[in-house]
């Protein structure tokens, strides 16, 4: 017994010292920060070096300032984010997909205390209003992307199409066509599977007037009779065989894109990347064409608008160097070398905007951008509730459209 | 008497010491985490807001996947121990057989059991796959189908699938288990047997597979709790996938924390695993014991 006392006073020192120890350096005021950032598909090279560059080239300026980057991939940084801040090791900048439910809960600085007044003053405001909870911006739109209908400009050719779709009714008869004259080729490339079906079921429902969240009556609507009418319309694409088998099991990447890079689908919902990752992944021979998304009869084209965030934790108190970090992100070259590293995004700021506008890659998707619906991003079970869709709405058009929706309603609701 | 105990405890320590830190913390440490917050609200953020009594298990129960997944749980197991042991009974027999290059079968046998289970689930996604599958390809070059399969699509298909990789892969060491028991069968008890007239099958129905029967138990156990626990196989090769048709209790625990951002409701479920678990390896110690008194 005796022992252990003496033991644990020995410890009791040892903690003493070792604190007094960090008392110590901790007057010369050295900060770490962490962040964690999700890594952007770019060139097929992670953006691991873009971070450790900016973070080495940060610290020479700020040598009281050291930055650790972890990149992860989109697949796991959610989780990552959420056993970090489970653990008790919160992050001080997250770069991701989401930042409502932080922001509710209180663990977010807002923007204006996370960059420079300059630095928000140059941020696009259609993006900064996509970033507010409870009427205050909480998160930094790091950039953004717009979707279009991309098509196979030889195949179409092949079925003798020399118009493109403009409405679902087009569609279908364009999408027999190709059916009949091109075995083995499928119309449309359906991407339901779990990696991206909530953005890929947003653009067609977007297109018939449906929505996931209506902001008038503060409901979930995911049930409601414009989203049930896209899951039939869908799945009669589906059973007629105009797109792949199984959409529900087809990921974006591993399955739509590839076979639009193999030749093999005509048509394809692509993000402003497709162009660059079809040359990184064996699909640069593809003569691509793109156009408006179609849509239902008396209802607008839309493209869905997807813009991610740099969000900032106030647990570890580290304000003042995040701001520093962050205007260096924001800072125009910086700023050019991150849109660079990521691959072929619309920027978020204002002095980037200017030089994308002329970027032949990017004009048209900053036109469709006005008509872009977006994600219910603010609501703060979003992430939440983009996990059950992701997990569930490919099975609305092969069983039940009313059926799998409402269950997905339920759920939403449920979510906290 | 008690000192002379005593010491003997002590001096014991530094054997058994690290092997009771490692269970500490890497056994009972994190089942002591998973059950605490098992009672804990937890938001999507990964922020606890303290105990919440049972409310993450009346969600579990509601949640409407629960029921489905639970009876698959059950066929999967059952399916996947059962079929794993009428094949590696036979299998062991073959192997405890002389016969010129057994050495290299019995090596080719490891190499599924060696392979990280991550790797052989890959190989036979790919396999599977209905767009540029091998199986595919044979398939229609022998004229057996006109056009390709996708044999992960529909989902009893999929599950289907997905037993056939577990057995492929829990064959191996179930074989061996039982080959270890065959080479523990004296040679004098089966030659007597040959003396006494007794027949082949007869020799196996009432020496052999009594004389299996600790082996045999052993395997069966173990596979149970391993089948049972199965993530990788699913999770690579359909993610539980269309929906939740092929998700067993393991891999619902990881979804409903990882994809529906609910770790409370999650570490419920993965309790209950936990508890099933423990039940299997009390039957085990129970089902032993009883031979032992036998």
């Amino acid at each position: 017994m005796k022992r252990m006392t003496r033991g644990a006073a020995v410890t009791a020192a040892l903690a003493l010292a070792t604190s007094m120890a960090i008392g110590v350096t901790s007057s010369h005021a050295a900060t770490t920060l962490t962040m964690i950032a999700a890594d952007y598909p770019g060139d097929g090279h992670t953006q691991q070096n873009q971070w450790n560059d900016f973070a080495t080239r940060f610290h020479a300026a700020n040598p009281d300032i050291t930055v650790n980057v972890t990149v992860k991939s989109w697949n796991d940084i959610d989780q990552y984010v959420t056993t970090q801040i489970a653990s008790g090791q919160t992050p001080d900048v997250v770069n991701k997909g989401d930042y409502s439910a932080p922001a509710a809960a209180g663990l977010l600085y807002p923007a204006s205390q996370i960059v420079s007044p300059s630095t928000l003053a140059d941020i696009l405001p259609t993006f900064l209003n996509n970033s507010k909870y409870n009427g205050v911006v909480y998160a930094l739109p790091d950039l953004a992307s717009a979707r279009a209908l991309f098509y196979n400009k030889d195949l179409l050719a092949k079925a003798g199409i020399k118009k493109l779709p403009t409405s679902w009714l087009s569609l279908t008869t364009d999408l027999g066509i190709i059916h009949r004259k091109e075995k083995g080729i499928y119309g449309y490339a359906l991407p339901l599977g779990p990696e991206e079906a909530q953005a890929e079921f947003n653009i067609w429902a977007g297109g018939n007037g449906g929505t996931y969240y209506d902001y008038a009556t503060k409901k979930w609507v995911l049930n409601s009779p414009a989203n049930i009418a896209t899951a039939t319309y869908l799945k009669s694409l589906v059973s007629k065989g105009y797109t792949e088998p199984n959409p529900e099991k087809c990921d974006r990447t591993a399955c739509a894109q590839a076979l639009f890079a193999a030749g093999k689908a005509v048509f394809i919902n692509g993000s402003v990347f497709l162009g660059s990752w079809l040359t990184a992944n064996g699909g640069s021979k593809i003569n691509v064409g793109t156009g408006s998304f179609v849509s239902n009869s008396k209802h607008k084209p839309v493209t869905l608008g997807v813009q991610d965030y740099f969000t900032a934790y106030n647990k570890n108190g580290n304000q003042a160097a995040i701001q520093k970090w962050m205007d260096f992100i924001y800072q125009p070259d910086n700023y050019a070398k991150f849109l660079t590293a990521a691959g072929g995004f619309i920027p978020a700021t204002k002095s980037a905007g200017v030089k994308a506008a002329s970027n032949p890659a990017l004009a048209p998707f900053i036109k469709l951008l006005p008509n872009a619906v977006f994600y219910p991003g603010d609501i703060a079970s979003w992430n939440s509730v983009k996990g059950q869709i992701q997990q569930g709405i490919g099975q609305a058009v092969t069983g039940s459209p009313s059926a799998v929706l409402g269950q997905l309603e339920t759920a939403a609701i449920a979510a906290k | 008497m008690t000192t002379v105990r005593k010491r003997y405890r002590i001096g014991a320590l530094p054997w058994i010491g690290p092997a009771t830190a490692v269970i500490i913390l890497m056994v009972l440490y994190p089942a002591y985490e998973m059950v605490r917050t098992s009672f804990m609200n937890i938001d999507e953020t990964g922020t606890s807001h303290g105990f919440t009594g049972l409310s993450n298990y009346r969600n579990l129960f509601h949640n409407p996947n629960l029921v489905a997944v639970l009876e698959r749980t059950v066929i999967w197991t059952i399916t996947i121990v059962v079929a794993t042991v009428l094949i590696s009974l036979p299998v062991a027999q073959i192997l405890h057989a002389k016969f010129p290059g057994r050495r290299l079968v019995r090596y080719a046998l490891i190499v599924p059991w060696a392979a990280s289970v991550v790797m052989t689930s890959t190989s036979w996604l790919w396999i599977l796959n209905g767009y540029y599958g091998i199986l595919n390809r044979i398939l229609i070059s022998l004229g057996l189908i006109q056009d390709q399969v996708q044999f992960l699509g529909s989902p009893t298909q999929s599950f289907a699938w997905l037993i056939v990789v577990a057995v492929f892969v829990s064959v191996p060491f179930t074989t061996y288990v039982i080959l270890a028991g065959l080479t523990t069968i004296g040679e004098d008890i089966l030659e007597a047997s040959t003396v006494d007239g007794a027949s082949g099958w007869q020799r196996y129905r009432n020496i052999i597979f009594p004389l299996l029967r600790p082996a045999l138990l052993i395997g069966i156990v173990i596979n149970l709790i391993n089948v049972f626990n199965s993530f990788p196989i699913i999770w690579v090769m359909t993610t539980g996938g269309p929906g939740y048709s092929t998700d067993t209790t393991t891999t619902l625990a990881y979804k409903i924390s990882f994809r529906n951002a609910d770790i409370g409701q999650s570490a419920s479920m993965a309790t209950i695993n936990f508890t099933i678990i423990l039940l299997f390896i009390i039957l085990f110690l129970k089902v032993s014991r009883w031979r032992e008194d036998a």
